[in-house]
């Protein structure tokens, strides 16, 4: 719904009127007119070409993350190998953009040396180029935010990820600790049952030491069992400890990186403000001094004018 | 059809910032990315326009690298486009052309915020082809925007001082229409930015008939040009129950509501910390108050102490969090446990926390940010004795008694002078006659502060002016000025009285209901209505109501306390309707007394008060 009106028709005749008010010839008049129909793309500088082809990498790369985000959320659709195929290559993909943000960051500074470097004279050449490099500073800044958006929404799948390999791992532990424990159990009621059953037995003597073996071996089996089964207890638990651990990793490292800018800039400033206050130390004393000497100076000043005024007195008289 | 200016506002303008291409779809081509990094330019009022809707970094997320002023010098970015948003104004187009000349941007698309007119489009093209660079130009469009909206239903006009300039009585009749037309273009902007055309009511005589009017010839005459604006909004609201009223009133219908002074949060605020373009700014501060701040958003009509009592709540639960974090992370406890369960949940508390951590500071950032706000209000509060003042004034207001010992010790106690100056004058208004005795004792308080007398005694001459216009016939000429103000003086505060009597509702609301409601009502049948729909000629359908969706502009200085009553209407009446409040100005009490106080001066009543007309 165009609430706009377009006024560009009127402009176009106002402008032809104009035109020829101001004398232009006839070729000049319909090239005018044939420029506002057909538009010329205008050359564009090599900064502004490399920052569009950034633009398009981010935007593949955003439909790739789109595109295998089912494959990749979904339990049962890839296997653990896949999805770290995947992460892999986003990852690849996230640093070469950084990459080019990055060189077209260093390109501004380039360009902001050289032109200083050139034109020693120039001032005013460095204050046309202002709004310039703030120009392209602003493209940077606006590339930067893109990518970090992206990025994060992969971030945001790749905790989800985690999330349900926990959840995976911990109801695997509570459901084998309940069997185990039932079966910890049973062998109990075994033996229990078994020491009654060969209490009974024992009063029939012809078969006692051929149960007495069995008996020996079933409890070493059952020893063993147990003593397995703790040990694939404690692997899992181990394995669980790992993934909580890794998502831990994963969560600080995001949390860290995003303050490392912070602090390296608060340091770099912080270490600035230590240099303009040594400066301003230095001036300081250097203020003192000169103050403490220009009142000697003074001094002697108007020490050596009351004298030669005296003198020209007596001399007068 | 739920009206939300301020979306459709920010609609247009997203629209005009992506150069008015469509939006590609993520699959579809980077066509309209070939122009992806833009610079806005702008001059002053638009700035101000722009910047409660949107935000530096929303307009980076639209692709503008830089906004600039169009009066400040700058720089050549030849790789560029460029878009400027800038009022139709000669100086404006001669700054386009130069920019245009110098070759500054690779193209320009100019916007202007409302209609251009025709001369000033034709000096913008003689320029640009004297100077060979009519090429650059690559768009020209109006974009009906020149209003600016605070919020989703309030918008204010931006021109300052209308009531002085319409109310001035050496004013010469060509001011009085261009201000007047430049009312009208703002409500047209508004108008065609919801998309409606509008069924137009407002009282007989003065300023709101000359701009009803105005508007309306202003609709008839575009919807007579093909293509207009509203063609396509015409299908989609076929039947004119969707249709919304468009109430015009003068400042002068109800002159209390400008001066008085509220005891609600967001009222104060705007009163005493002077809020502006919703940002505050203290002393050691700046900060936003708009629809990102949740609790401004959930609290700003309470009542203050109720406010203090919410931001200590908000503290408390707020401290209640963070001590469970802490505790759930082991921050407290003495001893490790390494259970094995424990451990888990452990660290699922660990990451639960350090997500939560942002939003925790967003909070703490938010409160923080409230108790200055109100430790500064407070501090005024005291200062002033604000409350002393809320509550005479509502006595006055509202039961018609006055405690004429309090009136006295506030008018010769603290405040500051306007303070004492709007009492007084709430005062005046509120009674119809009050004793000359009492009248003298005020005034003489009033005198022993050192108050500038003006705006007192203007109103005094108002009133006076009214108990002897009161019976005058409505039809009169209008070509003499002072005859139609006091003729308008004369209605307008007889009916506020008359409304006075029944309780303190708002008169303005109880009119807006009753004109949205369509029944035959006493008060508002002789209202005239204006629909640039129908035929001129035609007695056709002249349709009353019962109207959904109101538009209520006030022409002279609107207030926070309207726009709460009338959000009130709204949500009271069943089922929901929805209001919509503008002014040409957003005034504080403080800001209109003092308007009235140069009216008074125009008028020659100054502190010399030797024109005192005999009650």
């Amino acid at each position: 719904m165009s609430r706009v009106r377009d006024r560009t028709e009127d402009y176009k005749d106002s402008v032809r009127v104009a035109a020829l008010s101001h004398g232009y010839t006839e070729s000049q008049l319909a090239a005018l007119m044939s420029s506002f129909i057909i538009r010329k793309p205008s050359p564009r500088s090599p900064f502004t070409n490399a920052a569009v082809k950034t633009l398009e990498s981010i935007r593949e790369l955003e439909k790739f993350i789109v595109k295998h985000r089912k494959d990749y959320v979904d339990m049962h659709r890839t296997t653990e190998q896949e999805r770290d195929t995947i992460e892999h290559e986003v990852g690849v993909f996230v640093k070469a953009c950084k990459e080019q943000i990055d060189i077209l960051k260093n390109r501004i500074h380039e360009d902001e040396r050289n032109k200083r470097a050139k034109t020693w004279l120039g001032t005013s050449d460095e204050n046309s180029r202002l709004d310039l490099i703030a120009h392209q500073h602003g493209v940077v800044l606006i590339l930067s935010e893109r990518l970090h958006s992206v990025t994060a929404q992969f971030d945001r799948l790749r905790s989800m990820r985690f999330q349900e390999a926990i959840n995976r791992a911990m109801p695997r532990k509570k459901f084998k600790k309940k069997p185990e424990t039932k079966l910890a159990e049973t062998p109990k009621s075994n033996l229990v049952l078994q020491s009654d059953v060969s209490k009974s037995g024992d009063q029939e003597v012809s078969t006692a030491p051929l149960r007495v073996q069995e008996q020996l071996l079933d409890d070493e089996t059952r020893a063993l069992q147990v003593e397995l089964s703790n040990l694939l207890d404690t692997v899992q638990e181990t394995e669980t400890k790992m993934i909580e651990m890794s998502a831990l990793n994963h969560l600080m490292s995001t949390h860290v990186l995003q303050q490392a800018q912070q602090i390296q800039y608060l340091y770099d400033q912080a270490v600035e403000a230590t240099n303009n206050v040594e400066r301003g130390n230095k001036e300081l004393s250097q203020a003192i001094q000169r103050n403490s000497s220009s009142r000697t100076f003074l001094l002697l000043f108007f020490f050596v004018l009351t004298f030669s005024v005296l003198f020209l007195d007596w001399y007068k008289n | 059809m739920a009206l939300s200016l301020r979306k459709k506002q920010l609609d247009l303008i997203t629209r005009m910032l992506h150069l008015n291409q469509q939006q590609s779809s993520p699959d579809g081509g980077g066509d309209g990315e070939e122009e992806a990094y833009k610079i806005l330019v702008m001059d002053g009022p638009c700035i101000s326009l722009l910047s409660p809707v949107l935000r530096v970094g929303d307009l980076r997320k639209h692709g503008v690298t830089l906004h600039l002023n169009i009066d400040k010098a700058r720089q050549q970015v030849p790789d560029a486009p460029a878009v400027y948003l800038v009022r139709p104004t000669p100086a404006n187009a001669d700054r386009i052309a130069a920019d245009a000349a110098a070759g500054l941007y690779a193209s320009f698309h100019i916007n202007f915020s409302t209609s251009v007119p025709r001369p000033v489009l034709e000096r913008l093209a003689s320029a640009t082809a004297a100077s060979r660079s009519a090429h650059r130009v690559a768009r020209v469009a109006d974009q009906y925007l020149d209003f600016t909206c605070l919020e989703d239903g309030l918008f204010s006009l931006a021109q300052p001082r209308a009531y002085v300039s319409l109310n001035d009585p050496a004013a010469a009749d060509a001011d009085i229409t261009a201000v007047v037309d430049a009312i009208a273009l703002g409500l047209f902007c508004v108008a065609s930015t919801l998309g409606t055309v509008p069924i137009i009511r407002c009282a007989r005589g003065g300023p709101a008939e000359m701009v009803a009017a105005a508007l309306d010839a202003r609709l008839r005459d575009h919807l007579l040009a093909k293509p207009n604006l509203f063609t396509e909004a015409a299908s989609s609201a076929a039947s004119s129950f969707q249709r919304p009223v468009l109430c015009l009133f003068d400042r002068n219908f109800e002159l209390s509501v400008g001066i008085q002074h509220d005891w609600s949060y967001r009222p104060l605020v705007h009163d005493v910390l002077s809020l502006k373009l919703n940002k505050l700014k203290l002393p050691t501060e700046k900060y936003d108050l708009d629809d990102s701040d949740p609790f401004w958003v959930a609290n700003s009509w309470l009542e203050f102490p109720e406010v203090a009592k919410e931001i200590e709540a908000q503290l408390a639960k707020y401290k209640q969090d963070v001590d469970e974090v802490n505790q759930r992370t082991g921050g407290g406890r003495d001893g490790v446990e390494f259970d094995g369960t424990d451990l888990i949940g452990n660290t699922k508390h660990l990451m639960n926390a350090v997500n939560s951590l942002p939003e925790l500071t967003d909070r703490k950032k938010m409160i923080d940010k409230h108790t200055n706000i109100a430790t500064a209000l407070l501090a005024r509060i005291k200062e002033r004795s604000l409350d002393g003042y809320y509550r005479c004034e509502n006595d006055m207001l509202e039961n018609g008694t006055v405690d004429r010992s309090m009136l006295l010790s506030l008018l010769s106690g603290k405040g500051t002078k306007e303070d004492k100056l709007r009492l007084a004058v709430t005062y005046l208004l509120s009674f119809e006659a009050p004793p000359p005795s009492e009248l003298e004792q005020v005034e003489a308080a009033l005198r022993e502060s050192d108050v500038d007398m003006s705006a007192f005694l203007y109103v005094k001459r108002i009133k006076s002016l009214n108990t002897q216009f009161a019976a005058a016939s409505s039809t009169a000429s209008r070509s003499n000025i002072v005859d139609w103000a006091e003729k308008l003086y004369g209605q307008s505060i007889s009916a506020v009285t008359n409304y006075l009597s029944d309780g303190r509702q708002l008169a303005l609301t109880r009119t807006v209901e009753a004109l949205m409601e369509g029944k035959p009502n006493p008060e508002v049948d002789n209202y005239i209505l204006f629909d640039p729909r129908a035929p001129r000629s035609g007695t056709g359908g002249q349709f009353r109501g019962p109207f959904r969706e109101a538009i209520v502009f006030m022409i002279g200085g609107g207030n926070y306390i309207e726009y709460r009553s009338l959000i009130e209407l709204g949500q009271r009446s069943q089922p929901s309707k929805h209001v919509i409040y503008g002014a040409t100005e957003i005034l504080n009490g403080v800001e209109f007394i003092q308007q009235l106080a140069e009216l008074g001066q125009k008028a020659g009543l100054g502190s010399g008060g030797s024109n005192l007309p005999s009650q």
